[in-house]
């Protein structure tokens, strides 16, 4: 009688298992079918950062300090030209900044290793001219100490100068979601 | 998966077949899904443009994309950064592919390439020569670039993805198997990427 009552109940347990398995299983195979494009999803940091300091040159061999951005909310944007998802998302980081540059919220892009001549060429191919500023970390010196291992990766980083979200590879700055996690940290 | 084997065998040990046959179809359609669900959905395409192959496998919360790339190319790129000579034709050396890795999951997923390995056609395994080994031999001779190849070890969550370059040591157009480790939420995944062939020297002729 305890065998039989002991094997319905692994019976049960056998079933509901199954059903989860089988459940996950379709999920799983739905999520293949979905090849994510450039998605919009930045990760937040359980704890914020603070994000290192640098001085770098633009375009033009003037100096920026990152410093100076404080009170600003700066989508910091490491890329190269070489860099396939580097070049999709950049369209979508000019629509963002054009829509929301301004007192609290700028974007930075931080070229690695190239020099004016050859990111000057490049932009002039673009559909879109990048208006935002674009940095030369010609030693790659910065990209270390934010610990960048892959191009392109993307800090959303706060007024107080904290690193709050992340994304690795290619995204659509100007996706709803991520105006809508800038527009709080705006707010703050 | 779990083991359901001791289950079943002893429902048939002390079961009627009216009691212990809609389980054990049960258990058949769970292990079936349950397969499915672990081993990789490999697909080939090839460039109609370039006649180059790439192949993309589909795992539990990873994908893995690996483009054929002529040596000619990758001699180019890295001239274009001034590499010395015998770098840029030791990296041309090796059949070189352009590789995507994303995370298909919504949750942490980590790789280290130091646990990837890739099998002959006579079985013989090698590891693949990972970023840092690559950096380490360059900067001995005296090259700082470090970015275009696969990053060694990362640390992705949701939507996140990379691409670089995967070098293997085999001749043109050798095929290999590729088999590749990584971990959501620190459960360990393995799976093998069959099937795969290294680029040939030049395009032929068409």
């Amino acid at each position: 009688m305890h065998r039989t009552n002991y094997l319905k109940n692994k019976l049960s347990i056998l079933s509901l298992l199954a059903m989860v398995s089988s459940l996950l299983a379709l999920t799983a195979y739905a999520a293949w079918e979905v090849q994510p494009k450039l998605g919009h999803s930045l990760t937040p940091l359980p704890e914020p950062v603070p994000a290192p300091d640098f001085t770098l040159e633009d375009m033009d061999e003037e100096k920026h300090s990152f410093k100076d951005l404080r009170g600003k909310v700066v989508l910091l944007n490491f890329w190269a030209t070489w860099c396939p998802p580097c070049r999709r998302e950049m369209p979508s980081m000019e629509r963002l900044y054009q829509k929301l540059n301004g007192e609290s919220f700028t974007v930075i892009a931080v070229n690695q290793m190239e020099d004016g001549d050859h990111v000057f060429a490049y932009t002039g191919q673009l559909e879109v001219d990048p208006t935002f500023t674009i940095l030369f970390d010609k030693d790659s010196k910065v990209s270390k100490s934010y610990r960048v291992n892959g191009l392109p990766t993307t800090y959303l980083i706060d007024k107080q100068g904290n690193i709050r979200y992340r994304a690795i590879g290619g995204r659509e700055f100007d996706h709803p979601e991520v105006e809508k996690q800038i527009k709080q940290l705006m707010q703050e | 998966m779990p083991d359901y084997r001791h289950l079943i065998q002893y429902a048939v040990m002390n079961m009627h077949p009216i009691h212990y046959l809609p389980m054990l179809t049960l258990a058949l359609v769970l292990a079936m899904f349950s397969n499915s669900s672990n081993a990789a959905k490999i697909s080939a395409q090839k460039n109609e443009d370039s006649g180059l192959y790439s192949w993309v496998a589909e795992s539990e919360g990873f994908s893995i994309e690996l483009i054929q790339l002529l040596p000619d190319f990758i001699r180019a790129i890295y001239m274009s950064h001034d590499f010395p000579d015998a770098e840029v034709d030791e990296i041309a050396g090796y059949c070189v592919f352009g590789t995507i890795i994303k995370n298909t999951s919504q949750q942490q997923l980590d790789y280290d390439v130091a646990e990837w390995h890739y099998t002959d056609k006579h079985g013989k395994d090698y590891p693949v020569k990972t970023k840092s080994e690559w950096l380490e031999q360059w900067r001995k001779a005296g090259v700082t670039f470090s970015w275009t190849l696969l990053p060694d070890k990362g640390t992705f969550y949701e939507g996140d993805w990379q691409q670089g370059f995967t070098t293997v040591k085999l001749p043109r157009e050798s095929e290999f198997t590729l088999t590749y480790k990584w971990s959501i939420n620190g459960t360990e995944h393995t799976d093998t990427f069959e099937g795969l062939r290294c680029a040939p020297d030049q395009l032929s002729e068409k």
